[in-house]
């Protein structure tokens, strides 16, 4: 009987792990919540902005709401977790982690010039990771996964932990 | 039914010393296996645990970026770094499997209900370990583990094997220790009995044994020393008694004697002459008890001397069988050797006394009209005179005791008058003799035998004593 329960738990759970693209939401929810458990394996180093931890998000975007949520309940290093639309280039100097999402009004080459040591770069977008983003969600198999660049990150000044790292797809 | 007292001292001392050290290594033996697979079950919940938390921590980041691919393959590794895990398992903080491996061949994985325990025993088989996942103080899944404890049976026949063959080897060695310690009571303790054995039988009181410690064997010698002494002296007095009192009746009896010995020649006339002859009978039978109770005194006190002369043993035996005939008239003493004017050593009066002995025995004991006869064989060494009668027979456990001293017949003694001296005196005369006396059964009656040494070996016997 409990063997047989277990089966069902495993089923459901690989079930619940798994993203359907129709599922905006929940996609939305879960790189939010990827984004948050990226500042718990991330060495800032030396780089410290300010009372608040800034993530910043160029323009609209789902996870915005996401953030938002688990910034109100959670902290990064006992620090308020502030999340900033960001319109204006000029504004990504002040944040920990910039997250590029599809469809950006800016070009990615343009962002990671703005994008001085210090801030983590995560982006949504096929390939990006490969052109210089630290980190780039991807959906294999319906499952959502990143993509990391040791070079970005470590060239931003940032440490990345092995526990997150094994879980990475590492391109450069 | 087996009895306890029915085992020798020696051997309950061995007994109780094997018992003891197989009781106290039983125990010891069976502490130190429980101690034993107490503490490994301890040392490996404990160090399951430390594994069970060295998945949960490597798991965190999996759990966190929902990557049960990686969990699951770092589940696998446990089938080389911990082969005994059978199933091992993650669930997320909703109680979810998360990922979960599973030992090829292995059965069907439970999760136990551990009610909050760390760690729980199924059986002697089987141990399961579940521990939190924790990351930033929150609880983000659990970790479980099923173990299967093939090395706690293998570790517990060894054990017990291993206990076995020491209780074995510590039996023997106690066993042996055993043997040699009970010797060192035991041995004491039979010597006494041994002691006490031999002064039944012989009768002699004048042996004390060494008296050796402080113990409770020692007070038993000394108190069996002390019951010598007594004896020893009771004894003595008694034979002084007896001494003194043969010595007295003697006296006044052979006035008496006398005087009556002179009135049956004296008186002639009917009735009288026979009441004096009764009392004449009566009167000779008296002073033949006196003079032996006198002869046993002067045996106890080593007054008997012999008065050892060449003499013609042929000549003493016919005079002999004559007088025993005058006494009974009903029984037949037939002499069935032939009379060679064989010449012995010896007291001729102390040899008579045991042949009219042995022969008014006979004929005592062999009520009614009874033959009894007397043969003599010569060998080169001895003589030996052989008295058969036809009664009552002695038992074969008697026939070593009837030449004790006081001793009667059990039974048939009761109507058969006498102190019980009359062998004892002829066994000490014929002793003073070099020679040997001894009864034997025949199938009817008895036969009495005794032995005396011929001229030439007496004397060589005399010198060499």
């Amino acid at each position: 009987m409990l063997f047989k329960r277990f089966l069902l738990v495993v089923l459901a759970s690989f079930l619940a792990g798994a993203i359907t693209a129709q599922n905006a939401e929940q996609e939305a929810n879960l790189k939010a919540a990827f984004i948050y458990n990226f500042t718990k394996y991330i060495d800032w180093g030396n780089y410290d902005h300010g009372s608040d931890f800034v993530i910043g998000i160029i323009g609209d975007s789902p996870v915005t709401e996401s953030l938002n949520e688990i910034a109100s309940q959670n902290t990064v290093d006992n620090k308020r977790i502030a999340i900033k639309t960001i319109d204006n280039a000029s504004e990504i100097k002040d944040c920990d982690i910039l997250f590029i999402p599809k469809k950006s009004r800016f070009s990615l080459n343009y962002l990671l010039r703005k994008a001085r040591p210090g801030v983590l770069t995560i982006s949504e977008e096929a390939g990006f990771a490969k052109k210089g983003t630290a980190f780039n969600f991807v959906i294999i198999n319906n499952r959502l996964k990143f993509e990391a660049n040791l070079k970005a990150i470590s060239s931003a000044g940032l440490k990345a932990g092995s526990q997150l790292l094994k879980l990475a797809i590492i391109v450069d | 039914m087996f009895k306890l007292r029915d085992i020798s001292i020696r051997n309950k001392l061995i007994l109780m010393q094997v018992f003891t050290s197989v009781v106290v290594f039983g125990i010891v033996f069976g502490v130190f296996i429980i101690t034993d697979v107490n503490s490994y079950k301890q040392r490996k919940v404990d160090s399951m645990i430390s594994l069970a938390q060295v998945i949960g921590t490597n798991s965190i980041s999996s759990i966190q970026f929902q990557d049960p691919e990686a969990a699951k393959k770092m589940l696998a590794d446990l089938h080389n770094v911990a082969p005994e895990i059978i199933h091992a398992g993650i669930t997320n903080k909703n109680g979810q499997a998360f990922a979960s491996y599973s030992k090829i061949k292995a059965d069907s994985f439970k999760i136990p209900v551990l009610k909050g325990k760390a760690f729980s025993f199924a059986g002697e088989q089987q141990l399961f370990v579940s521990n939190p996942i924790v990351s930033n103080n929150e609880i983000i899944g659990d970790v479980f583990l099923q173990v299967q404890l093939t090395e706690l049976q293998k570790i517990k026949h060894d054990k017990y094997g291993l206990a076995f063959v020491l209780l074995l080897v510590a039996l023997v060695f106690s066993f042996l220790i055993a043997l040699m310690v009970q010797s060192y009571i035991s041995k004491r303790l039979l010597k006494l009995v041994h002691a006490i054995k031999k002064v039944g039988k012989t009768g002699e009181y004048n042996k004390t044994l060494e008296e050796d410690g402080k113990d409770e064997i020692a007070t038993l010698i000394q108190a069996f020393n002390k019951l010598m002494e007594e004896i020893k002296e009771s004894q003595k007095k008694k034979d002084e008694f007896i001494g003194i009192a043969s010595h007295e009746l003697k006296t006044p009896l052979t006035s008496i004697k006398g005087y009556v010995e002179m009135l049956n020649v004296l008186e002639q006339e009917q009735p009288k002459k026979k009441f004096v002859e009764k009392t004449l009978n009566n009167v000779n039978k008296l002073e033949r008890l006196v003079k032996d109770l006198l002869d046993v005194s002067k045996i106890q006190s080593g007054q008997l001397k012999l008065d050892i002369k060449e003499f013609n043993i042929d000549e003493l035996l016919d005079e002999t069988i004559i007088a025993a005939q005058m006494v009974s008239g009903t029984h037949h003493i037939e002499r069935k050797d032939h009379p060679d004017n064989k010449m012995i050593f010896g007291d001729k009066q102390r040899i008579e006394q045991v042949l009219l002995n042995l022969l008014s025995n006979a004929i005592k004991y062999s009520p009614g009209e009874n033959k009894v006869v007397v043969d003599s064989e010569k060998t080169e060494k001895e003589l030996i005179i052989k008295i058969r009668d036809y009664g009552i027979g002695v038992p074969k456990e008697e026939q070593i005791n009837i030449f004790e001293r006081f001793y009667r017949t059990k039974g048939v003694s009761v109507h058969i008058s006498g102190f019980g001296l009359g062998l004892y005196i002829c066994r000490d005369i014929i002793n003073r003799h070099y020679g040997k006396i001894w009864v034997e059964s025949a199938d009817k009656g008895s036969i009495f035998y005794f032995s005396l040494p011929l001229k030439h070996s007496f004397t060589t016997q005399q010198t060499q004593a």
